[in-house]
C-alpha cells in the first residue's frame, strides 16, 4: 500500500471515530466510543505494516526517537501540572453527606454554599485528559519538526 | 566529525539518490552526512568506507566538526 493510501484511510477512520463519538455521547454509551477506538488504532497499525513506500533508515529513526523522548519528558511534567491542579478542586470539596431526610424544621429548598453542586465531574476530567493528548500530538510535531531541521530533513540539495 | 564522502562520490560518479539507494538509506541521509548534520552509525560508517573500497579513517576523519 502507498502511504498516499493510508493517510486516506486514516483520515476516514479518524471521521468514523468522530461518528462514533457522537453516537456514544447520544446513546449515553461511553464503551462504543472506547471499543471503536481501540478497534480503530488497530486496523491502522496493520495498515501501517502494509506500507511499502516509505523509508525509515537510520536518521529518520533517530529523529523519530528522540522527538518521542523529548515530547514525554515534557509532556509529563504538563501532565502532572495539570493534575495536581484538578486534584486541588478534588480535595477542596467537602465530603459528600449522605442523601436522607432533612433535619425537623430544617428549610431543604435551598442548599448551603460550601455544598457542592452535582456536576459531572468525570466528563471534565475526560476533557482535560483530551486536552492534554491533543497538546502531546502538538509536542511530539514541534520536536519532530525540531529534529528534522537538526538533522538535515529540508537541506537543501546542491547537485 | 568531517567527511569526505562527497569527495568520494564525485571519483565515482555517483549521485547522492545513487549512493543512498546502494547503501540502503534515503538521499537526506547522505546529504545529512556530506553537510555535517548527522553522524551516521558505526554500521553505515562501514558500509560506506566497504562501498568505496577505502578505509573508514580514509572517509570519517574523528574529532574535527
Amino acid at each position: 500500500m502507498k502511504h498516499n493510501t493510508f493517510y486516506l484511510i486514516a483520515g476516514i477512520v479518524g471521521l468514523i471515530e468522530v461518528g462514533l463519538f457522537w453516537l456514544s455521547v447520544e446513546w449515553r454509551n461511553p464503551f462504543l466510543i472506547m471499543g471503536g477506538f481501540i478497534i480503530g488504532i488497530l486496523i491502522l497499525y496493520a495498515l501501517w505494516r502494509t506500507v511499502t513506500d516509505l523509508k525509515m533508515d537510520e536518521r529518520a529513526l533517530l529523529i523519530s526517537e528522540k522527538a518521542k523522548s523529548r515530547t514525554l519528558e515534557v509532556f509529563w511534567v504538563l501532565f502532572f501540572a495539570v493534575s495536581l491542579g484538578t486534584a486541588v478542586f478534588g480535595f477542596a470539596t467537602p465530603l459528600r453527606i449522605p442523601h436522607g431526610p432533612p433535619p425537623p424544621g430544617m428549610n431543604v429548598t435551598s442548599l448551603p454554599h460550601d455544598l457542592p453542586v452535582e456536576r459531572p465531574f468525570l466528563g471534565y476530567i475526560g476533557i482535560v485528559q483530551l486536552i492534554l493528548l491533543v497538546s502531546l500530538i502538538f509536542l511530539y510535531l514541534g520536536f519532530r519538526i525540531y529534529y528534522a531541521r537538526k538533522y538535515g530533513d529540508w537541506d537543501e540539495d546542491e547537485e | 566529525m568531517k567527511n569526505n564522502i562527497k569527495v568520494y562520490r564525485a571519483m565515482h560518479n555517483l549521485t547522492q539518490e545513487a549512493l543512498a539507494s546502494e547503501l540502503g538509506v534515503t538521499r537526506q541521509t547522505i546529504l545529512a552526512i556530506e553537510k555535517g548534520k548527522y553522524d551516521p552509525s558505526l554500521e553505515l560508517a562501514f558500509k560506506i568506507a566497504r562501498f568505496f573500497g577505502v578505509h573508514l579513517e580514509d572517509i570519517f576523519m574523528f574529532g574535527e566538526k
